[in-house]
């Protein structure tokens, strides 16, 4: 099947299956995406920003986005809930009532399931779903809005705090049936609010499948969030998302963004700076083997002064693997005083990985301050030696430089457990460090 | 049985012959100095000890407690008790000297057949070494050697080798760069762990360390040889009359 073929099988399948999506209200919505989606196809490496991803296996891949598929006891992937955080647990793309748990929330503060939402039919929610991130431009994103079906909402009203985390665990463990996800969160932070959300997608081997997310923050007026996600999906899966934010006066967002899962995976984060004084700080990376692919791509859209952005995003990469970094800064002409910065480094253990890293920065006002840099090297050999004199055993010296590597996107994770979370995904790659690659 | 015993050993770096010959035998407890201008293989000896790659044994042997240590990994070689002090301490980022130095000191212990210090032992034992050294525990909290100042490190160096408790401790130009009083706490450290189970090597350019560290015997080494060996009086004759005496062309050395 060609990626033309598959891109009009998807779109009868819609036209067939969108009756059973949830929301009559979407309706409307869901046909203008699926349009655009079936006008535009899966984006291929001739547009600029897929020129070191290439989607055609994916295009080409006849994943089915309605099936439903009896799900499975989450029992087996309870080691991915984060303790002590309000819960939404969506398996096989749909929400599993029995795993997910919400306490008792301030006033103001919603936490449900998207399917949950979409039937209350909140007004809130119509100015808000699918609004901050557009579908124009963008097919996949397209494309989840016509199937989206569950995830995450939270909403905070003005000068509400979250008390605790609220995590989203994706797992996908669908048998024979290759699924594709089209998961969506939605996070509105109203003035003077402040949450931790934490998103985690993982999945059985299986028949292989696609996950492909679209998460949508809004902060208000001096509002601070804090975005961790954790991708372990099943190596044999793809998985491509984008989170859109916009940052509203004074907020204040930081976003960690670890993969270690995946045959081929994207994880696209994009911040438009809305307000005056707003602040974000875009950290992630991956620990890759085998014929492991993945891109990190990032936009920091300054469209007012006085923003400052920050980047740092590291990559490991073993046997085959191959990671991306695409940097964006654009910076308008009236959003003078941004202060910048980005960095990517890569740490390459094998002589068949390989790492492309771009910085792409679009400056067009002139007081600014902007720097990046990015290094591809292998591991320090001063180093090994250095510890391995003081008796460390290779295997160990080598573990410990790498934590130290990937350990600087983790430094600003000030939640405990959240941070546990994420160093446990590289505490079980590391142990995978040195055997064979499965191919 | 000589505790250390050099043999005729020769080594090249990138196919370039450095060490032509040294034969050195080192006593338990002894304290031997070696001297040389800068070129003369004092670097290279350093870390064939210590089994750096790159650095190519072509021919003859070491042994050590009458083991082949040229057989031995680098890691192998600490756990049998062979520490070097490293001339130019290498930084390591995002590592902090606390991990660091649990993870080393409880490789050498399973190494030597001894229990893993939990947590709390090991904070009382890194503190009660890091008194020696005047270390602060500040030092002890950061990355390995980032940010040390040149003494500091210097001083990190004889702290690890505290730690570590080799019983043969190499130490390259542990003098070079270091201030007075630098230079003062550095060799009380080391002096401190003198021991008549605990051999040294001490490597320097200059006279001046070596009135803090009195060595047992003195050899001079040049173009890969040494030239002289003999007591401690043979530094002093090296401070007045230079290298030269020797047959050494050390222009560039002798005003130091």
């Amino acid at each position: 099947m060609s990626s033309n073929e598959n891109t009009v099988r998807i779109v009868d399948s819609f036209e067939q299956g969108k009756s059973s999506l949830p929301g009559n209200w979407l309706a409307g919505a869901r046909e203008g995406a699926i349009g655009s989606f079936a006008a535009a196809g899966f984006p291929t490496p001739r547009v600029e920003t897929w020129k070191y991803t290439n989607l055609n296996r994916l295009a080409r891949g006849a994943f089915d986005p309605l099936a439903e598929i009896e799900a499975p006891a989450v029992d087996a992937w309870s080691g991915l809930f984060v303790d002590g955080c309000d819960r939404i647990v969506i398996v096989n793309g749909r929400v599993d009532t029995a795993a997910s748990t919400v306490g008792e929330l301030a006033e103001g503060v919603i936490v449900s399931a998207l399917s949950d939402a979409i039937e209350e039919i909140d007004p809130a929610l119509e100015k808000q779903l699918a609004k901050i991130a557009p579908d124009e431009g963008a097919p996949l994103v397209a494309l989840n809005t016509a199937f989206m079906r569950d995830g995450l909402v939270l909403r905070l009203a003005d000068g509400t705090v979250l008390e605790r985390p609220v995590q989203v665990v994706h797992i996908v463990d669908s048998g024979d049936t290759a699924l594709a996800l089209h998961p969506r969160t939605l996070v509105v932070a109203g003035d003077n609010s402040q949450a931790t959300v934490i998103e985690t997608f993982a999945g059985a081997d299986g028949a292989g499948y696609w996950t492909n997310a679209v998460t949508e923050i809004r902060l208000g007026r001096n509002a601070s969030v804090r975005h961790l996600k954790r991708q372990s999906e099943s190596t044999t899966a793809y998985h491509t998302a984008l989170t859109q934010v916009r940052l509203d006066r004074d907020a204040r967002f930081s976003s960690v963004a670890l993969a270690v899962g995946g045959l081929l995976s994207r994880n696209e984060v994009k911040v438009a700076f809305e307000g005056e004084g707003a602040a974000c700080k875009l950290s992630g990376g991956a620990l890759l083997r085998g014929r492991q692919h993945a891109d990190s791509t990032t936009e920091a859209d300054h469209r007012v002064p006085h923003t400052n952005s920050d980047q740092v995003f590291r990559n490991v990469l073993d046997d085959n693997a191959h990671s991306v970094f695409q940097g964006g800064v654009i910076v308008r002409q009236d959003a003078q005083k941004t202060d910048s910065s980005q960095s990517n480094r890569n740490l390459l253990l094998s002589a068949g990985a390989q790492a492309d890293t771009k910085p792409e920065l679009q400056i067009f006002a002139d007081d600014v301050k902007c720097a990046h840099g990015a290094t591809v090297g292998d591991l320090d050999e001063a180093a090994m030696f250095y510890l391995e004199s003081r008796g460390i055993p290779p295997k160990q010296a080598k573990a410990l430089l790498i934590e130290a590597f990937i350990g600087e996107i983790l430094e600003d994770v000030a939640d405990g457990v959240a941070r546990d979370h994420l160093e446990s995904a590289v505490g079980d790659w590391m142990t995978g460090l040195g055997k064979a690659a499965a191919e | 049985m000589s505790f250390l015993s050099i043999k005729n050993l020769h080594a090249s770096v990138g196919g370039k012959e450095i060490l032509k010959g040294i034969n050195l035998e080192v006593g338990k407890g002894e304290i031997h100095a070696i001297m040389g201008p800068n070129g003369s293989g004092k670097s290279t000896l350093s870390y064939v000890l210590s089994g750096r790659e790159g650095y190519d044994v072509t021919e003859g042997e070491i042994l050590f407690k009458g083991a082949n240590v040229l057989d031995m990994e680098p890691h192998e070689r600490a756990g049998a008790g062979i520490y070097l002090a490293f001339q130019y301490p290498v930084e390591i980022p995002g590592v902090s000297n606390l991990t660091f130095l649990k993870t080393a000191v409880n490789a050498v212990r399973a190494a030597r057949g001894q229990d893993e210090l939990d947590a709390i032992n090991f904070l009382k034992f890194a503190r009660e070494r890091g008194n020696i050294l005047e270390m602060k525990d500040e030092l002890l909290k950061r990355p390995v050697n980032v940010g040390f100042s040149g003494g500091e490190k210097k001083r990190n160096e004889i702290f690890q080798m505290a730690m570590l408790e080799p019983s043969l401790a190499i130490l390259d130009e542990t003098d070079s760069g270091l201030d007075i009083d630098a230079l003062r706490i550095v060799s009380e450290g080391v002096n401190k762990l003198r021991s008549p189970d605990r051999s040294m090597v001490v490597i320097t350019h200059y006279q001046r360390l070596l009135d803090h560290i009195v060595p047992d015997f003195i050899h001079v080494l040049a173009d890969g040889r040494f030239v002289a060996s003999g007591g401690k009086e043979l530094a002093l004759e090296l401070e007045k009359e230079g290298y030269a005496k020797f047959g050494i062309d050390d222009g560039a050395s002798a005003a130091a």
